[in-house]
């Protein structure tokens, strides 16, 4: 843990210090998922004890991509598909940030998917929140790759052939060490997993569900939803990756037949991040690399013997 | 002229003539000779032709030439490649035992040295050692002491025991006795050693310790011919100096990851060759207009899509100046030999971060793998500055607060520069986009606002060419009427093939040009030339089509494309006729 989170420990943050004077209030449509992550985005830092300074928030291109505007931080809106491995690079520049990143489904697991499962497999000590609205929203509703099979839209005139891509079973394979699932209609038990992702050290991934009324209209709103944590229905331990796999399964299969379920599904806390593994093999230093050029003690290494001796 | 010595290994792939033809090379090096090397080979591990080729002279050397002096022969196809720049009385040492060289016929005017390598190198201790025993009967021929030879393969072996170092030395002197014991030929060679003390390095190289001395504390590439060699160099020093080198899993990621370390402070950079600047080209707009410091590195092959890569090419120009939609800020600079990859990749960080840009570091495929020589005092860090430009602390985020108190990250300032400040910052907090923006980073589509964001990042532009020095390079009689203009790394065989001609009395004015943009103007030098060539290594003369535009005058051309760096005697020769086509044309 770096030493900002120390300072963050126990500190009064109010969580309207994330609400931007120059644009308090966001254009999203009206009933749109959005509002929902914003409102536990700034929960969350308010309630880690995090300011505006200590955040950098990268985003990709789609209604989500608007996140920067309506949340005070150190904000990066990117490009499609490419908020990721911007943000983990911004980590390892300067682990002393909280760095989140935030895109669509089309953003995440479509253009950017080779960054998803990468990010993951390395184990990348961020927070990543996808904005699953099961649709392309900005572009004005054609299929996304998370929409179900069968969906009708401008693009798939007779319905999508394609079976949906699974976010919380690829995240998994790929080697996400916390894996969970919310809903903008849940704004509480969002807060609670935003909170847990960014405490993790690791790559946390959240999929999001954000109900798009505009161009979703046939899409369930989400409710009623179930956690599954709350719920004696489902047993699983989440930390064993068989149960966790198969509870993923059965998750997103529910998801297309009516049945909304939220909740962690995996979560590994022994598993090191890519940071720790680096560290360990003496890859990464101890001090953050952006930090050192802030410390006027620090004296240069450049004597030429150490460079030209090699090649001699 | 320097009076040089010529000398190559050759064989297929996976044959170990790249590490044997680098003992030689340093052994030269250390001996205080100056070394030009060269490489012929295929992307394939193993099957297929391949040479290290050397130059050496007691005088700088830093190009080909087509000559060839002695040549190490480990298959026949070695000697077929190379009959052209075989001469009377060059000496070909091969095995005649080696199944493949049975037989094989060395023409009556060389010296064919039959040395059954391969033995020698069993009775010093192993097979493996074979090349070394080559390496020692080419001292003998060449008059090279052997010492010199101890020393590169101490280096080389040191760390794997001192038996083996001991064995390859056994097999060299078991080369060098079999030729003095059974050939009594007087060979005309002699390699005098010299007290002086060379640094031998290439240009990929250059570039890696350019970037490390230059503060560069973040690098992240994908693995690619000719490029790899820059992150092989940082990986493993790099981290010394507080430093990370991620391998990505593209190319795409690469770019983003080293824009990502960027915006949180450190110095950073990516190198690729023509396929990866394809996929690193999205995210090159938002580095521009989100006015973010980067290092881009392009070591040009040939192309385009697969193209040819393990051969040269200068064929990215446009590309680079031209790649990815809407209209670019961007500085592409092209330095002209391996000391100068160094320098310029220093000079590179300081522009980025200076004008808040991305800048290409084009290097090629000749300049990437060639070895040169040079006094340790050409990387004297000593002069390496470092400029940061206008990162700002938390103390100086006052002065760049609006009435709102928000961080003007892209402050509409007189000289076009706005400043950074790295998240974490504290009372810094803003953001930035690839969407058009106003002063403050956030979007918009005010009319006003995006021509005076425009305005403001060409203005940067206008003030680095009056506060820079984008020179050119000067060689050769700059009063002489004809004038020979060119880009990245064909200064060394230009300037030595001022030589060639000098030999015909013709003189030149040679202009080596290491910025294509922002560049000299070379309108008035070019319109005073009675005859202006310019060369370079692709098909369409992209930068003469560009000097062109900028004199209004046409230029005759020497392209080369066929995927072989220019060679000084050659490129004498192609000055020539084209200066007398002209001459024709003008009768």
């Amino acid at each position: 843990m770096s030493a900002f989170n120390a300072i963050g420990d126990g500190r009064d943050v109010d969580q309207n210090e994330f609400t931007p004077g120059l644009e308090p209030q966001p254009t999203w449509c009206p009933g749109c998922g959005d509002f929902g992550v914003l409102k536990a985005l700034k929960g969350a830092s308010a309630e880690l004890g995090r300011t505006p300074d200590e955040i950098l928030l990268t985003t990709g291109i789609g209604c989500s991509g608007k996140l920067n505007s309506y949340f005070e931080s150190y904000g990066f809106h990117t490009l499609h598909g490419r908020s990721l491995p911007i943000a983990r690079a911004a980590k390892l520049a300067n682990p002393g940030l909280e760095v989140v990143a935030a895109g669509g489904d089309g953003d995440g697991y479509g253009i950017g998917g080779n960054h998803f499962m990468h990010t993951a497999r390395e184990n990348h000590d961020m927070t990543y929140i996808v904005f699953n609205n099961e649709i392309f929203g900005l572009t004005k509703g054609q299929t996304s790759p998370t929409s179900p099979k069968g969906h009708k839209s401008k693009t798939q005139p007779s319905g999508s052939a394609k079976d949906p891509i699974r976010p919380l079973s690829l995240a998994l394979t790929s080697g996400a060490s916390y894996v969970a699932r919310t809903a903008a209609v849940n704004p509480n038990q969002a807060k609670e997993i935003i909170i847990e992702a960014m405490e993790h050290d690791g790559f946390a991934h959240i999929d999001f569900l954000t109900q798009c009324p505009t161009w979703n209209k046939d899409a369930r709103q989400y409710v009623p939803y179930i956690d599954v944590q709350d719920s004696d229905d489902y047993d699983f331990d989440v930390n064993d990756r068989r149960e966790a796999a198969a509870m993923m399964a059965e998750v997103e299969d529910a998801l297309h037949e009516g049945t909304v379920l939220t909740g962690r599904f995996y979560v590994d806390e022994d598993r090191p991040s890519y940071q720790q593994e680096k560290r360990a093999i003496g890859e990464i230093p101890e001090e953050p690399l952006a930090e050192r050029y802030f410390d006027d003690s620090y004296e240069w290494e450049r004597s030429a013997d150490h460079f030209l001796d090699k090649h001699k | 002229m320097p009076a040089d010595f010529n000398w190559a290994i050759g064989g297929e792939a996976g044959d170990g003539i790249d590490s044997t033809g680098k003992i030689f090379a340093q052994a030269l090096s250390r001996a205080g000779r100056h070394v030009f090397t060269s490489k012929d080979f295929a992307s394939r591990i193993r099957g297929g032709y391949t040479a290290y080729k050397i130059r050496t002279s007691v005088d700088q050397v830093q190009s080909v030439v087509d000559r060839l002096d002695v040549l190490i022969a480990l298959t026949p196809r070695t000697i077929e490649e190379n009959l052209d720049e075989l001469h009377d009385g060059s000496v070909i040492i091969y095995d005649g035992d080696r199944t493949t060289m049975q037989g094989v016929e060395i023409p009556d005017e060389m010296v064919g040295l039959d040395v059954p390598l391969k033995s020698l190198a069993e009775d010093a201790g192993g097979a493996i050692m074979r090349n070394v025993v080559a390496l020692g009967a080419a001292c003998e021929v060449t008059n090279f002491p052997i010492e010199n030879l101890d020393s590169a393969l101490q280096k080389r072996f040191g760390n794997k025991g001192q038996k083996l170092v001991d064995n390859n030395k056994d097999a060299a002197r078991l080369g060098r006795d079999y030729v003095g014991d059974e050939y009594d030929h007087e060979f005309n060679f002699n390699l005098e050693t010299t007290e002086n003390d060379y640094v031998l390095l290439n240009g990929d190289e250059a570039i890696g310790m350019g970037a490390l001395a230059a503060g560069c504390r973040f690098y992240s590439g994908y693995p690619i011919t000719p490029a790899t060699n820059v992150m092989e160099y940082l990986v493993g020093r790099i981290e010394r100096y507080g430093g990370h080198v991620v391998q990505a899993e593209d190319e795409l990621s690469a770019i983003n990851m080293a824009l990502g370390a960027a915006r949180a402070g450190a110095r950073s950079m990516t190198a690729t060759s023509g396929p990866g600047i394809d996929l690193m080209t999205e995210t090159f707009g938002l580095i521009a207009t989100s006015e973010t410091p980067l290092v881009i590195v392009d070591v040009m092959r040939s192309g385009p899509s697969t193209g040819m890569p393990t051969k040269q090419e200068q064929g990215d120009l446009n590309q680079m100046l031209y790649g990815g939609h809407g209209e670019i800020p961007r500085f592409v600079i092209t330095p002209t030999s391996i000391d100068e990859c160094f320098w310029k990749t220093v000079e590179a960080f300081n522009l980025a971060e200076k004008y808040n840009i991305p800048v290409y570091l084009a290097a090629d495929l000749a300049l990437a793998v060639t070895e040169q020589t040079y006094p340790p005092e050409a990387f004297d860090m000593d002069q390496v500055e470092i400029d940061r430009g206008k990162l700002v602390d938390e103390d100086e985020i006052d002065e760049w607060l609006d009435e709102s108190e928000h961080f003007r990250t892209h402050a509409l300032t007189e000289d076009g520069i706005s400043p950074r400040a790295k998240p974490g910052t504290a009372g810094g907090a803003h953001m930035s986009t690839g969407l058009e923006h106003d002063e403050l980073g956030r979007r918009t589509e005010d009319t006003g606002m995006r021509v005076e964001q425009v305005d403001k990042r060409n203005r940067k532009v206008e003030t680095a060419i009056e506060r820079e020095s984008f020179d050119y390079r000067e060689f050769g009689n700059p009063d002489s009427d004809n004038l020979v203009i060119s880009w990245g790394s064909n200064e060394g065989a230009l300037v030595e093939a001022l030589d060639f001609l000098a030999e015909d009395d013709l003189d030149v004015h040679v202009i080596s040009v290491p910025y294509i943009f922002p560049r000299p103007d070379l309108s008035e030098e070019i319109n005073a030339a009675e005859n202006v060539i310019v060369v370079e290594c692709n098909n369409t003369g992209q930068f003469a089509n560009i000097l062109e535009h900028d004199s209004l005058r046409r230029v005759q051309r020497i392209n080369k494309y066929n995927g072989v760096r220019f060679k000084a005697d050659e490129l004498a020769e192609d000055i020539k006729e084209t200066l007398a086509e002209t001459a024709e044309v003008h009768q």
